[in-house]
C-alpha cells in the first residue's frame, strides 16, 4: 500500500474499527477474488496456484508503465513495467477497438521462459472476436521489486487470461444505506 | 508517530477474516487503490481525492454490516457508494461549499501523501482522456464503459454499482463500444 492507504486504514480502524468489531455481519466472509479471480483493477494482482491477493506497489521507474503495440502478423503485445498500469493497458486495447480485457496472475520467482505470455480465453469465456494478445511483465517476463515495496520479491506472469463482454447481472447492495 | 492499532499490524492476508474488521480490511485492500483511481479521473486536487476516498470507506465501514455478498460483490457496493459521493461532492462544489469541511475535515496529508496522490492522477491521465473522448455518449454508457473497461469490474458487477439488469448493461456497454469504435477508425 500506499502511504495514503495505509495512513487511511489506520485512521478507518482507530476511529471505526471498535463499532465495526461488534457488528453482526449476515454470513462468513466470501472472497470473491478466490473464487472467481477477474484482476484487473490497479496495482491488485492474483497468485496463480495461491489464490491471494498481493498488492505490488512498484518503485518509481523511468520507463513508461505499459505499452501497447500491434505486430505485423495481428498480434497485439501488452507490456506492463507498472502494475498500476493495467486499467490504462485494458483502456488503450478498449481505445484501439479490441473488445478483450486483461486479467493477469502473478506468480512468485523468475520466469523459467524469458519473453511474452500468450494469454488464453478465461474460463467459460469462448468466441472472443479480437486479435491474439501476448503480455509481457517487465523487460523480460520477470519483475523483481526492491525490499522495501509491498509485495518485495521476484515475480513472473504466471497466466494470462482475456475476458469478453461476458456475465449477467443482479441487484441488491447498491449504495451505501 | 503514534503506535498503529493492532488490526493494522495483524494484517489478515491469505486466511480467512476472523471478526468483521478484518473482513473489512480484505475489502479495503481489494479495492482501495481502484477506487482513489476512480476519484483521480474526475478531479486535479490531490486533496479531494483523498476526502473522497476515505468518505467512500467512512460511510462503507459504517454501513459493512448490512452488506451482505451474497446479494453483490464488495466491489460493485463499494462503487454504488462512491457514485453517491462524487454526486454529493458535485452538488456541494456547485453551492460553494468546501467539500473537504462538508466532509468532516480528513486530517491533514502529508507531502508524501500529496505527492503520491498526485503521482495517481497523473496516472490516470489515459483514462481520464478515454473518459473525455466518451463525453458525447449517454451518461448510462459512458458510465459502463468506465466502470469495466478502466475501474475492472465485469459486467455483472458493474450492473449491480449501477443498479441496473446485467441484460440492460450488457446493451449499454456493447452500444458504448460500438461508438467508441467507429470514433476511433474515423479518426484514423
Amino acid at each position: 500500500m500506499t502511504k495514503f492507504t495505509d495512513h487511511l486504514w489506520s485512521d478507518l480502524a482507530r476511529e471505526h474499527g471498535p463499532a465495526l468489531a461488534q457488528a453482526d455481519r449476515p454470513e462468513p466472509a466470501r472472497a470473491p477474488l478466490l473464487r472467481r479471480p477477474r484482476v484487473l483493477a490497479g496495482s491488485t494482482l492474483g497468485l496463480a496456484g495461491v489464490g491471494t491477493a498481493l498488492a505490488l506497489t512498484l518503485g518509481a521507474s523511468s520507463t513508461p508503465a505499459f505499452a501497447v503495440t500491434t505486430s505485423g502478423d495481428g498480434s497485439v503485445l501488452v507490456t506492463i513495467n507498472q502494475t498500476t498500469a493495467l486499467p490504462q493497458a485494458n483502456a488503450k486495447l478498449t481505445a484501439m477497438g479490441i473488445h478483450e480485457q486483461i486479467t493477469i496472475y502473478m506468480a512468485s520467482g523468475a520466469a523459467a521462459v524469458s519473453g511474452p505470455v500468450t494469454c488464453t480465453p478465461a474460463p467459460g469465456v469462448s468466441n472472443l472476436p479480437g486479435p491474439p494478445v501476448k503480455v509481457l511483465v517487465g523487460t523480460n517476463g520477470t519483475q523483481v521489486i526492491n525490499s522495501g515495496n509491498t509485495g518485495a520479491g521476484t515475480w513472473h506472469l504466471g497466466a494470462c487470461h482475456l475476458t469478453g463482454d461476458s456475465g449477467s447481472g443482479n441487484t441488491g447492495n447498491t449504495g451505501p444505506g | 508517530m503514534p503506535e498503529r492499532p493492532v488490526a493494522v499490524r495483524a494484517r489478515s492476508r491469505g486466511r480467512p477474516p476472523r471478526s468483521p474488521l478484518e473482513e473489512f480490511e480484505q475489502v479495503y485492500l481489494r479495492n482501495v487503490d481502484v477506487l482513489m483511481g476512480y476519484f483521480a479521473r474526475r478531479c486535479h486536487d490531490p486533496h479531494t481525492v483523498a476526502d473522497l476516498t476515505s468518505e467512500t470507506f467512512v460511510q462503507a465501514m459504517d454501513g459493512f454490516a448490512r452488506f451482505d455478498p451474497r446479494r453483490g460483490s464488495d466491489r460493485a457496493w463499494l462503487f454504488g457508494i462512491a457514485a453517491h459521493v462524487f454526486a454529493r461532492h458535485c452538488e456541494q462544489s456547485a453551492g460553494g461549499r468546501d467539500a473537504a469541511a462538508r466532509l468532516g475535515g480528513h486530517r491533514t496529508l502529508g507531502m508524501d501523501e500529496i505527492e503520491e496522490l498526485a503521482e495517481r492522477i497523473d496516472a490516470e491521465r489515459e483514462g481520464a482522456a478515454l473518459m473525455r473522448r466518451c463525453a458525447r455518449l449517454p451518461a448510462v454508457e459512458r458510465a459502463a464503459i468506465e466502470l469495466v473497461d478502466l475501474d475492472g469490474l465485469s459486467p455483472k458487477e458493474a450492473a449491480q454499482a449501477l443498479g441496473v439488469s446485467g441484460v440492460a448493461f450488457r446493451k449499454r456497454l456493447s452500444r458504448a463500444r460500438s461508438r467508441l469504435r467507429k470514433e476511433h477508425e474515423s479518426n484514423d
